[in-house]
């Protein structure tokens, strides 16, 4: 893991300092809120429905087990006993009082985490893998060029006011888990004919309420020139982007717009007219960021575990835990294991403060000190033995955090909604509740097998509704919470925009209608084929008389 | 209103004209930049030093045929959310190599002191009330981590620079 020098922790220290400033002379009441505003959110504290909200960057979804003990402390010490893990990789606390939020960030920086650029129109945590430096489908470990990029885009002198927040993701595995095509730019690691190592750059990809999937407009940039491109692409960006209507800010209405030639054209001479300036780190500097994300030294062990195999076959549960939540690591004998926090019934992403402390023990235990999370609001201890799986298993079981969903339809992805969020429409958190309810029994879930839901409770689509096999959107129907149900979307490399299937539904309405979608599906598919690879077949019209009956 | 130094580099000072104001002979003005692209050589001649006062959405390339002429730039922000004024003053130091003194007008917050400075700003016009904060501002951070166009380079340089000396020596 990357670990600051002096310089990281004088800059983030700076900011708390600055933040003890600005939240002190908010309390004396020498600035008002609407000049607070600005300020807090600079520093990810947001005024929700009931209460502040700090948001805390895991900067691309990599934790060590100390910092996940130092979140957990937080949500002890200055909030309601738990925090909520966030579908861009970090995490919120949901009560803390103003007056404290200045000793958290300052918890937080003794750790080497912050709360910087998780809010407000500039470049925000960038995301990535969570299987990155693990996975067996990797080019290479796309981290030290997160690292890069966080570094180059916090407290940038240009690019702090843009005309929209603007997010960046990578991957660099053959199945894109970081969803880079519905990202402001989304970067692919790979490597070219001759071996050198490179970007495929996308640009204008988006969810809110104009869905659009990203275009490439590099097919292969070289490593050594990742900053002065990203400085190009925001150099137009910030210049020619809408600034008269917050639903036209975004890069890709501004790609729509110019068209993404144009934006490959204007991208380009820019880049050509700066590459020479000093933008670009020195190959030193990329060498020392690499460093620090080496491959743990991790013993080469067989992949037959007799006593996984054993337990497997006496406990089902065991088995269909073993089968969905780990995969394949670099290094024989081991796993990434993922822990999934959306138990049957319970809320998506929210972790207590118990759990964490456990999952930081375990990771200390099983997993070289390292913890990962997920854009799909879970855990992942990224390196262990295949022969610790049993004892690993129990122990999570033990404390609630065994579900073998991972992947499966009750893995669902719910933004905070009308439980939290001043701009929802309705809940979205019950909805997941009470299908995960619904479809309680791990051998239903494993039949139907992977089936992304993902719910919104508003058109700004945190919930990434867009992009869910079953998407479910939140609008308001003359003040009643009303659901839409859309169906075919993805957020891997197989980017589709999910299509509205007809009117919407009241609560219950909503989770009947998704188990008349899954019925259809379970009845039409084809040998081993996955339920978006159905729908794609078969198109709406099965679906739609299934769910709104012949009219 | 108070008037921050954020450079140190001398400030100036001028009389704003509209489009009917006279000018006085050898006075240092600053005008509209659509007034200037309009005026001929003998405005120029007449004034004793002129600056462009430009939105935030002025087009540089516009500014470029006058760059030689202009002796400072105002840049007006009806916003402290309106970044394009940071971009702007980074294309006339990166693009025009303008070198004369760049102010920021309108609305701006002490907390963007330092991104003002390192796109290229060298003064702020600011409310009485903000003028400290403004200057506490500037001097809360030493270190960066990018490279700008006022020749301040990245952190990543600076923890690298002795082996670059080394290399070169
Ligand atoms: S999608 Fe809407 S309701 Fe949900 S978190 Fe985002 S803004 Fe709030």
């Amino acid at each position: 893991m990357y670990a600051y020098d002096q310089y990281d922790h004088a800059l983030v220290n700076a900011r708390v300092g600055e933040f003890r400033d600005q939240v002190n002379r908010r309390l004396s009441g020498e600035l008002t809120e609407e000049e607070f505003r600005p300020l807090r959110l600079m520093n990810g504290l947001y005024l929700q429905l009931h209460a502040y909200m700090l948001r805390v960057a895991i900067p691309y979804g990599t934790l060590s087990a100390n910092q996940m003990r130092r979140l957990a402390h937080i949500a002890r010490t200055y909030d309601k006993g738990y925090g909520h893990f966030t579908t861009r990789q970090n995490v919120q606390f949901n009560w803390p009082k103003l007056v404290d939020t200045p000793d958290i960030l300052q918890e937080l920086a003794d750790v080497e985490m912050h709360a910087i650029q998780t809010s407000g129109n500039c470049i925000r945590n960038v995301t990535t893998d969570q299987f990155a430096g693990a996975a067996g489908d990797e080019v290479a470990d796309p981290r030290p060029y997160a690292e890069l990029l966080r570094q180059w885009s916090t407290f940038h002198p240009e690019f702090s006011f843009l005309p929209r927040k603007f997010k960046i993701a990578i991957t660099a595995a053959k199945e894109d888990r970081a969803a880079v095509k519905w990202h402001d730019i989304g970067l692919i690691l790979k490597q070219n004919d001759a071996g050198e190592t490179g970007f495929e750059v996308i640009v204008g990809g988006g969810m809110g309420r104009t869905p659009v999937i990203g275009k490439t407009i590099r097919d292969f940039l070289p490593e050594a020139d990742l900053l002065s491109y990203m400085e190009a692409i925001l150099r137009v960006y910030n210049e020619q982007g809408r600034r008269d209507n917050k639903y036209k800010a975004r890069i890709k209405i501004l790609v729509e717009d110019l068209g993404a030639e144009e934006y490959a054209r204007q991208t380009e001479a820019e880049w050509q007219a700066i590459r020479n300036n000093p933008i670009d780190v020195p190959a030193e500097e990329a060498a020392r960021i690499r460093a620090f994300f080496a491959p743990p030294r991790l013993e080469v062990l067989s992949d037959d575990v007799a006593e996984v195999d054993d337990l497997a076959r006496q406990n089902f549960l065991f088995a269909a835990w073993v089968r969905n939540n780990t995969g394949k690591h670099k290094v024989p004998g081991h796993v990434h294991v993922t822990i999934s926090l959306k138990p049957h019934g319970g809320i998506p992403g929210d972790a207590t403060d118990a759990q964490m402390d456990l999952v930081a023990d375990l990771a200390d235990q099983y997993s070289q000190g390292e913890i990962r999370v997920s854009h799909a609001q879970n855990l992942i201890l990224p390196h262990v033995a295949k022969r610790d799986l049993p004892a690993l298993w129990k122990t999570l079981d033990a404390a609630g955090l065994g579900a073998a969903n991972q992947g499966l339809l009750t893995d669902i992805i719910a933004c905070p909604g009308l439980d939290y969020c001043a701009l929802a429409n309705a809940r979205s958190i019950p909805i997941a509740q009470a299908i995960t309810s619904r479809f309680d029994d791990m051998k239903r879930l494993m039949d139907i097998g992977p089936l992304k839901i993902k719910i919104s409770g508003c058109i700004n689509a945190c919930g990434h509704h867009h992009a869910g096999h079953i998407g479910i959107l939140g609008v308001d129907r003359r003040g009643e919470e009303n659901y839409q149900l859309l169906l075919g979307g993805s957020g891997a490399e197989d980017a589709s925009k999910a299509a509205i299937l007809g009117p919407g539904f009241g609560e219950e309405g909503i989770v009947d209608a998704v188990e008349k979608v899954v019925a259809v599906y379970l009845g039409e598919r084809e040998d081993g084929e996955e339920f978006l690879a159905t729908y794609r077949r078969l198109g709406p019209a099965p679906f739609k008389e299934a769910v709104y009956g012949a009219r | 209103m108070a008037l921050v130094n954020l450079t140190g580099k001398e400030t100036g000072t001028w009389v704003h004209i509209g489009t009917e104001t006279t000018i006085e002979d050898g006075a240092v003005v600053a005008a509209p930049l659509a007034q200037l692209v309009d005026a001929d050589e003998s405005f120029f001649k007449a004034v004793g030093a002129v600056g462009a006062v430009l939105a935030t959405d002025a087009d540089w390339r516009a500014v470029a045929p006058l760059a030689n002429k202009l002796s400072f730039v105002v840049i007006n922000f009806p916003s402290f959310s309106d970044g394009r004024g940071f971009s702007l003053a980074v294309r006339l130091r990166k693009d025009l190599g303008f070198r004369g003194e760049i102010r920021a007008t309108g609305h701006t917050i002490p907390d963007q002191a330092m991104h003002l400075l390192r796109s290229g700003f060298d003064s702020v016009e600011t409310p009485d009330a903000r003028e400290e904060a403004f200057k506490a501002a500037v001097k809360r951070y030493q270190v960066f981590y990018q490279s700008d166009f006022t020749g301040r380079t990245s952190l990543a340089h600076a923890r690298h620079a002795r082996a670059e000396e080394r290399k070169a020596s």
